[in-house]
């Protein structure tokens, strides 16, 4: 089997609701999206939620057989040894699991059993990246999920103590359904100073037994993550927003990190199965973050280390078709093979032949303030103020 | 497809050549291996080599753990054997039968596939790295030359590894040997020696630096003992070549201390580590720290399979270019100095039953293992040299 062509397709997405954080507490609810097809000889095609620049990566691919994904992988992360992946990250990202969504489907099974999984499911966690939700719709977005078995919740804290530790308080009731003890996460998206988020966490940890504080500091800032993990109680998660194993190194080995979050970001599934690997022999649990349609369950239900994968379920699959459920807490997964993502190409043609009017807030800028000091919503910023 | 049972075979065989390291200078000339076959309701075989010391726990483990379920998932079936084992530890004779039953699982899972394993683990064909491995300590002078001028002119190899640790004299002098020969291949041959734990880390220091004066070294392998972290970094530290070490660990674990240390310059990942699946999460661990990677000798060749898909892949060990035992073959060739990959389904390696069924035992003889002796006297305090009796017993070659 050889790869002949590609077809990306981009479309704004719209989301049922919007979210935000504590940056943009605002939020939206429109983000770009883009689809990726990678073609075949024999007719298959592997598909990836994400595009991007492929045509720089493209003459590396030609007439190479898609089961040698990590071969693959590989020739591209060479080729852009001088730049790095800063800019390049995405499109290898969006390659390496369409190429990983074929190489399934040519064994004609689910992803999860070309990674090994015995089965094919993964613990869930509630993330509702709302900010910019009221708190009747916050206790209703996790009591949602808590009726679908899910015990734990993670919220978007960081500028107002006050409404946080309320909104803290509506999570663990919407989740109380589903535990007695439901485990309870923040996240601050890197908005405070190390100090900021040993003082906050220590107003919080007095009301609440918190599992994990995510991003409690800049993203490269192991000293700051590390000083604020021997602080506090609950676990540092971050990673995010590094972009590969070998930015992954510093925090582990100077003890900043006790959840890493792992996702795509770090050049897909075959970078991500790397760290994941690198934390498990550090005896570090991994977090899979959230994706549309849940494809990333597939690797997470094959790492010996996984904890749970953030679910967020803003309704963002208007043009996709998928065969997983979140089922007594848990992401299961079907037996479709590759991802189990189909593309609904009527849908997609008319979310591009009716693009929304407003533009996008996508890339949540980095808000004023932040590692410094706190500025507070504005009245009409947020409708919990 | 469903796991139903499991045989397993042990067989003995000759060598080619005398085999032995500075623990056991007077070698042995008879080896002995188990082939271990996981069988499935689709008629499909999967091959592990290994574990014939403990064919009753792997008994067990298929019996408890594998029977019924689907080799694909191999991942999920490698951590249930692990996780069974917790309290114990699966280190020891346990990492032992993880081992060949995860090879085997492997094996048929690219098999259900059609595939090699290097593609059904994502890797492309590519020539593998790898050097001529002697594990030939108490072979003459002659013989040793005799064997690496084979290695260089038959298969094309141009890196080659010596057994040291008994008598520096000696070990400078063959040096000097392998370097001659493996020069008339390549300007810059990649030389590497191995003490086998058998000195103190100043022991290796001041030998090692004696050797640096006369060739450029690769590495020294196993220069201090396997848990002695500190003491291979002071070795590390005292030293210009780089120290090459972990092949007598058994689990991930294990090598934290030499990533949170900086212990070692060149991780090795040998034949039997908690299995295919545990190399390549050593091999992921590794690549966090840009730490290289390099594959202990293996039958039939079979890391090289892995070897596609480590990014931090350094070189591959080998011992035999050809399986000298009958019982088995592998497509994988060594040409030109590579190690090449085949194309046949699974690890490639094929049973010859009629050979298996002419060499079968009940029982492994004594002497047929692959570190019959155990450790030797004098090991991390002063060097015993080869007795009268060992040097005897060595020179009778393979004739004996």
């Amino acid at each position: 089997m050889k790869i002949t062509g590609y077809r990306v397709e981009n479309y704004v997405m719209q989301m049922d609701r919007s979210i935000a954080d504590a940056n943009n507490p605002v939020g939206d609810d429109l983000m770009p999206a883009s689809l990726l097809w990678i073609e075949t000889d024999e007719g298959i095609s592997g598909i990836a939620p994400g595009g991007g620049d492929i045509e720089q990566f493209f003459h590396l691919l030609e007439g190479e057989d898609p089961r040698e994904v990590v071969g693959l992988w590989r020739k591209m992360v060479d080729y852009v040894h001088k730049g790095g992946l800063v800019a390049s990250g995405g499109p290898i990202a969006a390659i390496d699991i369409a190429l990983w969504d074929l190489k399934a489907k040519i064994a004609q099974e689910p992803l999860w059993q070309t990674f090994g999984a015995l089965e094919g499911r993964t613990k869930a966690y509630a993330s509702g990246i709302g900010y910019c939700l009221s708190d009747d719709e916050l206790f209703a977005f996790y009591r949602r999920m808590a009726e679908r078995g899910v015990d734990g919740g993670k919220l978007k804290i960081g500028l107002d103590m006050t409404a946080d530790l309320r909104r803290i308080g509506i999570m663990r009731e919407a989740l109380s359904v589903a535990s007695d003890r439901p485990h309870l996460m923040v996240d601050v998206n890197e908005y405070w100073s190390p100090k900021q988020a040993v003082q906050a966490m220590h107003e919080i940890e007095k009301r609440y037994d918190i599992t994990w504080i995510e991003e409690p500091a800049r993203r490269w800032d192991y000293e700051g993550l590390a000083s604020v993990s021997r602080r506090i109680k609950a676990a540092v998660a971050t990673a995010e927003n590094l972009r590969s194993i070998g930015e992954v190194y510093p925090l582990i080995h100077n003890e900043a990190v006790d959840i890493v979050n792992v996702s795509t970001a770090t050049t897909g599934f075959t970078g991500c199965r790397q760290v994941a690997n690198m934390c498990y022999a550090y005896e570090l649990p991994v977090s899979m973050m959230n994706c549309q349609a849940n494809y990333m369950a597939h690797l997470a239900a094959a790492l010996p280390n996984h904890l749970a994968m953030e679910v967020v379920d803003p309704g963002r699959e208007h043009c996709l078709r998928f065969d997983n459920t979140i089922e007594d807490g848990f992401i299961v997964l079907g037996d479709a093979p590759g991802l189990g993502i189909e593309v609904d190409e009527e849908a997609l043609h008319q979310l591009q032949a009716h693009p929304p009017e407003r533009k996008s807030n996508f890339p949540f800028a980095r808000r004023e303030g932040a590692g410094l000091y706190v500025k507070e919503p504005e009245v009409g910023e947020v409708p919990w103020k | 497809m469903k796991i139903t049972r499991m045989e397993s075979t042990l067989y003995v065989f000759d060598q080619d050549r005398r085999m032995g390291d500075a623990n056991s200078p007077a070698g042995r000339i008879k080896g002995s291996g188990c082939v271990v076959e996981l069988h499935t309701d689709e008629g499909l075989a999967g091959i592990g080599l290994g574990g014939g010391g403990v064919r009753p726990q792997m008994q067990a483990m298929v019996e408890q753990l594998l029977v019924g379920q689907d080799p694909r998932r191999v991942q999920g079936l490698w951590k249930r054997m692990v996780d069974k084992h917790f309290k114990g530890g699966h280190d020891g004779l346990i990492n032992d039968a993880i081992s060949t039953l995860d090879m085997a699982l492997w094996d048929l899972k690219a098999k259900a596939n059609g595939e090699p394993l290097w593609k059904t683990l994502g890797g492309s064909k590519q020539k593998i790295h790898c050097y001529a491995s002697d594990i030939g300590l108490p072979m003459s002078d002659a013989d040793l030359e005799a064997w690496y001028r084979r290695m260089a002119t038959e298969y094309g190899f141009c890196h080659a590894k010596l057994k040291v640790g008994l008598d520096q004299d000696a070990d400078l002098r063959r040096l000097e040997m392998m370097e001659r020969v493996f020069k008339e291949r390549t300007d810059a041959p990649m030389l590497y020696v191995d003490a086998n734990e058998y000195w103190s880390p100043k022991q290796a220091i001041r030998k090692v630096s004696e050797m640096e004066e006369r060739c450029s070294i690769a590495w020294i392998e196993e220069p201090a003992r396997r848990w002695d972290y500190l003491g291979l970094r002071r070795v590390k530290e005292g030293v210009r070549t780089a120290v090459c070490a972990g092949e007598n660990l058994d689990t991930l674990g294990d090598f934290l201390p030499y990533f949170q240390h900086r212990a070692a310059d060149v991780i090795q990942v040998s034949y039997g580590m908690t299995g295919i699946s545990c190399a390549l999460q050593i091999a992921d661990a590794a690549f966090g720290y840009e730490l290289p990677i390099t594959l202990g000798g293996s039958p039939g060749l079979i890391h090289a399979h892995l070897a596609t898909v480590m990014p931090n892949f350094m070189t591959l060990e080998v011992p035999d270019p050809v399986v000298r035992d009958g019982v088995f073959t592998s497509d994988i060739e060594i040409v030109d100095g590579w190690a090449i990959l085949g194309d046949r389904p699974g690890l490639g390696l094929e049973i010859d039953r009629e050979a298996l069924e002419k060499q079968r035992v009940d029982a492994i003889p004594a002497g047929s293992g692959p570190s019959p002796f155990g450790r030797r006297p004098g090991a991390g305090l002063y060097e015993v040299l080869p007795t009268a009796a060992e040097q005897a017993e060595a020179a009778k070659g393979v004739s004996a």
